[in-house]
């Protein structure tokens, strides 16, 4: 939006997390309400009746929040682009590409919804650079952009891409939606893979924004896998420190602490201190840990209806054992290898002098990491 | 010197905060005037007033989403003084923004 050499993959990116940052909330509501009404229902061939009357009002707010999921997820790539202009003819095409239209009744979801929302996001910045009179530009953002925007990006979504983005979309859900033994275990290692590699930033988050998307498809599995991989390398981190007391310095076994915590309520950035510190050995062993993690939950079924990771979303997982069994075992395997791959703190003294002396002056960083942590697990 | 910053990353948890925090510290360890405003999943915290923004030497924008009121910072993009870079870069290595931003 104000940056003119920023590049174009860059601005799209930017403007994925901020569709994925708004949404969030709305697949929160969406996910635990829907969870906590369908757990009280029966089981029937036809899949959950809910019975009783609370729960099904309870069920229809957490439809409801899954229905304004994938608006506001457009609405936001598009905001994200070109301002407040495109926020509302994105949300009303996200809702489109959402919906059954045209006389096939076609359904884009949410891939539809995110390429509209692009489409929106630059027209309207198109738009915004037409020179026109005093009198029409007090207009453009109320009459003008909306009503030619919504029309110029919705039809040609009606009669041109809706049939092959539909297409693929059936293609996808259909695909992902019945993953069973060699091609799951390879999404649940690629997800944990990308959840680990950089501890909560853009390549987490594009994991996040995949998985989330599914489940808006009625996916759950891979969002699972991705919530069992969250909480492996803080959970590894702390326990190794607590076993291999050598290896870390004091104020490591704090921080170990705190990442046991983070851990727990499914936060990665808690690993991210030790990474600074010693990241040839530390990433390693994280991704291969939350890769296995991610595999097994992804190979055994284990669905996840909420967007948040760790222990704390035990009670609304399907599959609970092998939720916490995954885990476990993704936690092992990253203990393993940092066992194996750490050297004790005070031979690394001995040996490298250099080594220490850089370790130092990266110490005061990592204490001020270390306390902003802290702070956020209270 | 005075430096106003803006942090945000997409879930508005965790890395805002850090990025923040980073910031702050840096730019306090070396005696210079500092306000970090943060948009995490709150909403906006410790608001930039226009005036702040302009009498600021330096801007740094460490988000990693589109950002609200971006528009109080035109001016000081047209001159040159904003440094824009992810949360992550802050919390990872807050001395060398800190340098980069100075040679702008």
């Amino acid at each position: 939006m104000v940056k003119k050499e920023k590049s174009f993959l860059k601005e799209i990116q930017k403007a994925f997390s901020t569709g994925v940052s708004y949404m969030i909330p709305s697949v929160v509501v969406g996910g635990i309400f829907l969870a906590i009404a369908l757990s009280t229902g029966t089981a029937t061939d036809e899949g959950m009746q809910i019975t009783n009357s609370f729960m099904q009002n309870l069920n229809d707010l957490g439809a409801a929040g899954f229905a304004m999921m994938i608006p506001i997820l457009s609405g936001y790539i598009a905001y994200s682009i070109s301002g407040k202009p495109a926020l509302i003819p994105a949300m009303v095409l996200g809702f489109v590409a959402n919906n059954p239209i045209g006389p096939d009744g076609i359904q884009t979801g949410f891939l539809g919804a995110m390429i509209l929302g692009v489409a929106v996001g630059y027209l309207v910045k198109w738009c915004k650079t037409w020179k026109v009179l005093p009198t029409i530009r007090t207009i453009m953002p109320i009459l003008i952009i909306p009503i030619f925007v919504t029309f110029v990006v919705g039809m040609i979504y009606i009669y041109v891409i809706a049939a092959p983005i539909g297409t693929f979309m059936d293609w996808l859900v259909r695909v992902l939606g019945g993953l069973q033994g060699g091609n799951a275990i390879i999404l649940g290692l690629v997800i944990g893979a990308m959840t680990a590699a950089d501890m909560g930033g853009p390549i987490n988050k594009t994991a996040t924004a995949f998985t989330l998307a599914l489940m808006a498809e009625g996916i759950y599995a891979p969002n699972g896998a991705h919530r069992i991989a969250v909480a492996i390398p803080p959970l590894a981190l702390a326990i190794s420190t607590l076993i291999d007391k050598k290896k870390y310095t004091a104020e490591e076994k704090d921080l170990g602490i705190t990442a046991l915590f983070m851990g727990l309520i499914g936060i990665t950035e808690g690993a991210i201190p030790f990474s600074v510190k010693d990241f040839k050995r530390v990433m390693p062993a994280i991704i291969i840990g939350s890769a296995v993690g991610g595999a097994l939950g992804m190979l055994n079924g284990v669905e996840a209806l909420v967007p948040h990771g760790g222990l704390i979303i035990l009670p609304v997982v399907n599959g609970k054992i092998w939720y916490v069994l995954s885990m476990f075992i993704g936690v092992f395997v990253s203990v393993g290898i940092l066992h194996f791959a750490k050297p004790n703190v005070v031979v690394e003294k001995e040996k490298e002098g250099k080594v220490l002396a850089k370790d130092m002056s990266n110490s005061k960083i990592i204490e001020g990491v270390g306390n902003e942590n802290g702070k956020i697990s209270n | 010197m005075k430096i106003v910053a803006v942090t945000a990353c997409p879930t508005g948890i965790a890395h805002t905060y850090m990025a923040q925090e980073a910031i702050e510290k840096e730019c306090r360890a070396r005696g210079y005037e500092v306000k970090v405003e943060t948009q995490g999943g709150m909403g906006i915290e410790n608001e930039l007033e226009q005036e702040e923004v302009d009498n600021a030497d330096l801007v740094i924008l460490a988000v990693a989403i589109g950002i609200e009121g971006e528009e109080r910072f035109d001016e000081k993009i047209d001159e040159g003084k904003v440094l824009q870079i992810e949360p992550q870069e802050a919390i990872k290595n807050p001395s060398q923004v800190i340098d980069n931003a100075e040679r702008l």
